[in-house]
């Protein structure tokens, strides 16, 4: 899967059949229905729909913190759903980066000390290999998010705005293969939702980065290159 | 990863506060207590080695320069057959009683010591060379006598008025030097309070050469066999190899102080892990491994538990120079329990730490981060 294609038309992230159903004593909830999707490298996908469409828990299975109940989910080559929770963890880490609605920023560390953390993570721990060249990963992702004078300062120091670009620096620092992102406005007035969405947008144009975001405004869905409709558990559109 | 833990220690410091207060608490309960005890007895050592004679006799039971050793359960009748002995120039009976320190820390020795000459024995005082340089030697039967440092040290002078085994004494006099326990009555006394009449704990025996002592000894155990014999020289190797029920009660302080510490860190660790159950899902959100996430939380309690033994050691000293300043104990630290002390507050940590850890890296992400 994803690797047999042309380079041009690879296949970041697909999934095939993909179902997920929640039980809760004796009743059933099916979240997802069969959802066969397929993003590209370079691709910057909405994917819109009501409350409840499993929106979420379409972004936590193809994140790895879900595991579906049937079906498969390809990130960048590796089926996701074969594998065991320390390798599926090891593949979010190399793979995936997440930005929240709630930015999810260590509030007790610097802009810095967040980004230095997911570095730290990315090597699972080891500690200052290659200590000059995370520094300079560090100040360009700081510059080319616009926060370089904001690295000394923690999360609650900043706007809402800004703790986005800050969660979106700590998503991409370490080159993932797909940016997830869940409702990356929803806590921002409309001025720092653009600044933000401009921001995947650029980072989409100018660095290749491959994303989905999942909205419910189709205003942010605008932004990107093709939006994928989502209605009680199905994918309707796109 | 280091300053995500001290990040999250400056975060919470009442938190943090607790936790090394805690461990401080264990690591002081270990120095403090083993320092008191090895202190005492090596002091009681030291003192016990000047009493002049060579040897000391004592029923072969539980030797141990008579503290773990059956309490005034020697016949004195042995002092007549040990002076009879070839080597032998003299003995005297001692009786000893072992009771709580003052204000309960510690321990202390009263000693029951004969005045005059008995059958086959000599007087105390002959044999040590005791000698009373205040007040007058005992005359009476509600009378001791004490050394300097204890008048010192209870502000007792001749005449004070002292409460022993719920009985009223008299300090008659200060003696000097400093020998066996720091306070003495007579024999007889301290047998009738004990109810041990003809009874001793040891007797002391003044050889007629010095040099001869080891003969005398192996004399003395041919001749009463089924007894032991040491050299008062001795003294000191057998309070530094401890007392049998000293050693258990010490490694009962020891587990303890591990109990305390590891309760200590895992009812703080179990907290913080509660909160922070949201930040723990973040960080598997971004990929943090099992073994990232317990090495966290294990980093901040050894951190804790660090801070907490070197708070404790700086407490230790600080009780230390309060008990010397104020009491007539001695708390001695020994490189040994230092070392005890830090592996057991770090070992405490890393066990406390241990089912927090196991329980934040098991979390389900997606729940987690569901978390407010």
């Amino acid at each position: 899967m994803g690797g047999d294609d042309d380079e041009a038309m690879k296949k970041i992230l697909q999934t095939i059949d993909l179902e997920m159903v929640y039980t809760m004593g004796k009743v059933s909830v099916f979240a997802l229905r069969g959802v066969n999707l397929a993003i590209e490298e370079r691709e910057f996908v909405s994917i819109m729909g009501p409350s409840g469409c499993g929106k979420s828990t379409l972004l936590h299975i193809i994140g790895g913190m879900l595991t579906p109940t049937g079906g498969g989910v390809w990130v960048d080559g590796e089926d996701i759903t074969r594998l065991d929770d320390a390798r599926r963890t090891d593949l979010r880490r190399r793979k995936i980066g997440f930005v929240f609605q709630r930015f999810n920023l260590f509030p007790t560390l610097t802009v810095e000390g967040n980004l230095r953390l997911a570095q730290r993570i990315f090597t699972d721990g080891a500690r200052h290999r290659g200590g000059e060249a995370e520094h300079a990963r560090r100040e360009e992702v700081l510059a080319l998010l616009g926060l370089r004078d904001k690295a000394k300062h923690k999360p609650m120091e900043l706007s809402g705005g800004e703790q986005q670009r800050v969660a979106i620096a700590r998503a991409i620092i370490n080159h993932p293969s797909i940016l997830l992102a869940d409702e990356p406005t929803g806590n921002l007035d409309s001025e720092n939702s653009q600044m933000v969405l401009n921001l995947l947008r650029d980072l989409n144009r100018d660095q290749g980065q491959t994303i989905a975001m999942i909205t419910h405004n189709p205003d942010a869905a605008a932004v990107s290159g093709r939006i994928i409709r989502m209605q009680d558990g199905h994918i309707v559109a796109g | 990863m280091q300053h995500l833990i001290v990040a999250n220690i400056k975060e919470r410091p009442i938190r943090a506060l607790t936790s090394v207060a805690g461990v401080a608490v264990g690591v002081v309960l270990i120095l403090v207590t083993v320092g008191l005890a090895r202190g005492i007895l090596r002091d009681t050592a030291q003192r016990e080695k000047n009493v002049g004679a060579e040897l000391i006799f004592q029923s072969s039971s539980g030797f141990g320069p008579g503290v773990s050793g059956p309490l005034m359960s020697l016949p004195l009748a042995y002092c007549e057959r040990l002076s009879r002995i070839a080597g032998v120039q003299s003995v005297t009976p001692v009786g000893r009683y072992l009771r709580s320190g003052a204000g309960g820390i510690g321990f202390e020795f009263i000693e029951g010591v004969s005045d005059r000459a008995g059958p086959g024995y000599v007087a105390y005082a002959e044999i040590t060379r005791v000698s009373v340089v205040e007040g007058h030697p005992i005359a009476a039967d509600d009378e001791i006598m004490i050394d300097h440092r204890l008048a010192k040290d209870r502000k007792w002078a001749p005449g004070s008025a002292v409460e022993l085994f719920d009985r009223r004494f008299r300090v008659a006099g200060i003696y000097e030097p400093e020998m066996g326990s720091r306070t003495k009555m007579r024999l007889s006394v301290l047998q009738e309070l004990l109810v041990a009449r003809g009874k001793c704990s040891y007797i002391l025996v003044k050889c007629v050469d010095p040099n001869e002592q080891d003969i005398v000894a192996r004399r003395i155990l041919e001749d009463l066999p089924g007894n032991a014999v040491a050299r008062t020289s001795d003294i000191p190797n057998f309070y530094d190899q401890g007392i049998p029920s000293l050693n258990i009660f010490l490694r009962v302080v020891v587990g303890l102080a591990t109990v305390i510490s590891a309760l200590v860190i895992l009812l703080a660790m179990y907290t913080t892990v509660t909160e922070r159950t949201r930040e723990i899902g973040i960080l598997k959100s971004m990929g943090a491994s099992k073994r990232f996430i317990v090495a966290v939380i294990e980093k901040e309690a050894l951190y804790l538990s660090s801070i907490g033994l070197a708070t404790g050691i700086g407490a230790a000293m600080l009780v230390q120079e309060l008990i010397s300043r104020f009491t007539s104990l001695i708390v001695e630290f020994e490189v040994k329990w230092m070392l005890i002390s830090a592996l057991v507050s770090l070992l405490g940590g890393i066990l406390g730490a241990l089912y927090p850890a196991l329980r934040a890296a098991r979390y389900d992400a997606a729940k987690a981060l569901m978390e407010e």
